[in-house]
């Protein structure tokens, strides 16, 4: 018979303190482990949700340097001249982007679902129109792609733009206008209908009318051509400014250029998210282990007379140490299975609650990482409460029943 | 001589609530000596036991086994007397009840560290010597306080201890169970071994070939009693 075989059999004698003891290491296995499934599935919401910020890369026509070197007058010039780019240019700019995002992904071994287009590429043409006797902005857009990048963008009233006759009003130019939804809006040569209105939102956005791009460029006689491509790369895993290298490389007469701000905050805060609820989990460890010092040490007292006659049998302090050393690896084992089947099971509950419509998988893979993580904490838990035992002396073992 | 105290004092709390509860105690156990200590409850007769067995220190004076001083060794040091020279029975026969009793009396050899094999043919023997190899696996609480009480000395004897020091070993058992256990001891005797038995009971005390009254942490008298025998 060897000393481990002593202390199994201890252990499954007394299997419902060991049970007890188990609760803080199982406390602490079961939020790492839940945290973790919950976070792996969020990966992919979490992107969703970082689309909020708007586009990461901007392409605007490319302006000559020869206009700039005419000094501060032309400098005026510039910003209203009429600088556009040809709209035969999206298809390019849409495939250069999806095949980098492709690359990006496929580099870093990260798994994404690649159906359809990626990236969202949304074209604008800006003209200035008398509306009503008022100077108004009006913005082509591509109703779809706008949507898609403008998250934030609420209807007040109305709807949203779904025919090539329609306009949406920013909130100020729908007051400023006196207008109501259904009214019929005559900008250029086309005549619109009022279909919606924007909620505020704190931008430039409330002081412009929005309408189908093609419609807008049959209206100013400007067929053929936009201001500006807003492009929505997902760049949690691509850097953003590679795309607009590959963009300004292949197409002439754009100049695109990377929200830097934008991409480092998208990455920051990933992070951030990651560093976060690692700690959180870190510190549920730590209280765990605090309840298994604390649970230990109430059953070193329970068996103060098992030390004892352990003692009196010529136990030393090491094989001592052993014995509760076993018993804390088998805390340390039910800790981790059964923490690890409650942590998914509560990713399953918690997951939704979190991440709409998230799809939780279990990950065996966490196994084996919650069972060495729970023999660890519970043997580190369990020195000082084994090492106390340990100097116990068997007169005061046997004195204190 | 095998052991010997020499001006033995252990001394509970200080200043005016001082309790000496051994006093200045010498004393020598000689091999093959068959020694019952006798006094009233609170005498010290159990702290005497535990002082020359090296379960607790003494306050003052030398505690010597085989020519070697122990009262101050450390518990490293005292583990390897207790792997040999010195084996203890107690009144509540102290066996770890997830253990069998073929388990409990094989305790000692496994933290000696001998092989497998020979664990459990000395145990099964020495179960065998106190009459109980029909019960070597049942649990202590499937056997009676006598039965207990016999793996405890079968445990003890299992490494072959110069000494057997034993604390009331028939303290908690009826009139027949503790007279099994009395003969058990004379029988250990008459084979060679050294025995300290404390006890409060006549009887059992006119077992043993030399008795030592104890009164107020001292000795009151140490007589031979070959002639009772």
């Amino acid at each position: 018979m060897k000393l481990y075989q002593v202390a199994l059999k201890e252990i499954i004698r007394r299997k419902i303190r060991v049970m007890y003891t188990s609760l803080g290491v199982i406390i602490g296995v079961t939020t790492i482990v839940a945290i973790l499934t919950i976070a792996l599935a969020g990966q992919i919401k979490i992107n969703d949700e970082l689309n909020k910020y708007g586009p990461n890369l901007m392409v605007t026509p490319a302006i000559s340097d020869i206009s700039m070197s005419l000094g501060g007058l032309s400098m005026g010039t510039l910003a209203v001249g009429e600088n556009y780019i040809q709209d035969n240019v999206l298809p390019k700019v849409r495939q250069i982007t999806d095949d980098l995002i492709r690359k990006g992904f496929k580099d870093r071994g990260i798994p994404f679902e690649d159906v359809g287009n990626i990236a969202t590429i949304a074209p604008r043409l800006y003209t200035n129109a008398d509306i009503n006797g008022k100077k108004v902005i009006v913005v082509g857009i591509d109703p779809a792609e706008e949507r898609k990048l403008r998250i934030w963008w609420n209807i007040a009233q109305g709807k949203y733009i779904e025919k090539e006759d329609e306009a949406l009003l920013g909130t100020h130019a729908f007051g400023a206008l006196k207008l109501n939804v259904g009214d019929t809006l005559l900008i250029g040569k086309k005549e619109l209908t009022v279909i919606g209105v924007l909620e505020e939102t704190a931008s430039i956005d409330d002081y412009q009318i929005f309408i189908p791009l093609k419609t807008a460029q049959v209206a100013f006689g400007k067929e053929g051509s936009i201001s500006t491509i807003d492009i929505r790369a997902l760049c949690n895993a691509c850097p953003v400014e590679d795309v607009a290298r590959g963009i300004n490389n292949e197409v002439a007469g754009v100049r695109a250029v990377a929200v830097k701000q934008i991409a480092s905050a998208e990455m920051g805060m990933m992070e951030k998210t990651n560093n976060f609820l690692l700690v959180l989990a870190g510190i549920t460890m730590i209280v765990g282990c605090l309840g298994v010092i604390n649970t230990m040490m109430t059953s070193i007292h329970e068996r103060v007379r098992e030390i004892g006659i352990m003692k009196a049998s010529g136990a030393s302090q090491g094989q001592l140490i052993q014995v509760f050393l076993f018993e804390a690896i088998a805390i340390g084992v039910i800790g981790g299975i059964i923490g690890y089947i409650v942590g998914t099971i509560a990713a399953y509950i918690i997951g939704p609650l979190i991440f709409k419509g998230i799809v939780i998988r279990f990950v065996l893979e966490y196994l084996p990482i919650s069972l060495v993580l729970a023999i660890l904490a519970s043997i580190f838990a369990s020195i000082y409460p084994s090492f106390r035992a340990s100097r116990i002396k068997i007169a005061d073992a046997f004195r204190t029943l | 001589m095998i052991l010997e105290a020499k001006n033995v004092s252990k001394i509970y709390g200080d200043g005016t609530a001082k309790v000496f509860a051994l006093d200045n105690i010498s004393l020598q156990v000689n091999e093959g000596d068959y020694i019952a200590v006798m006094g009233p409850s609170g005498s010290g007769k159990t702290t005497l036991l535990n002082v020359l067995g090296g379960l607790d220190r003494p306050t003052k004076g030398e505690i010597i086994l085989d020519g070697m001083r122990i009262d101050n060794l450390n518990e490293n040091a005292l583990v390897n007397i207790r792997r040999g020279k010195i084996a203890y029975v107690f009144q509540e026969y102290h066996l770890i009840p997830s253990l069998t009793a073929l388990e409990n009396v094989m305790l000692p050899l496994i933290f000696s560290g001998s092989p497998d094999g020979t664990q459990k043919q000395r145990a099964i023997e020495m179960l065998g010597k106190v009459g109980l190899s029909r019960r070597a696996n049942h649990k202590p609480t499937e056997l009676s306080g006598g039965e207990q009480q016999r793996v405890s000395v079968a445990r003890a004897l299992v490494n072959n201890p110069t000494l057997i020091l034993a604390d009331e070993p028939t303290g908690n058992l009826d009139y027949n169970s503790g007279l099994e256990i009395q003969r058990l001891f004379d029988q250990l005797n008459e084979e060679g071994h050294t025995i300290l038995m404390v006890t409060h009971d006549p009887e059992k005390a006119s077992h043993a070939k030399r008795l030592i009254l104890f009164k107020d942490g001292k000795i009151v008298e140490d007589k031979n009693q070959d002639d009772k025998k």
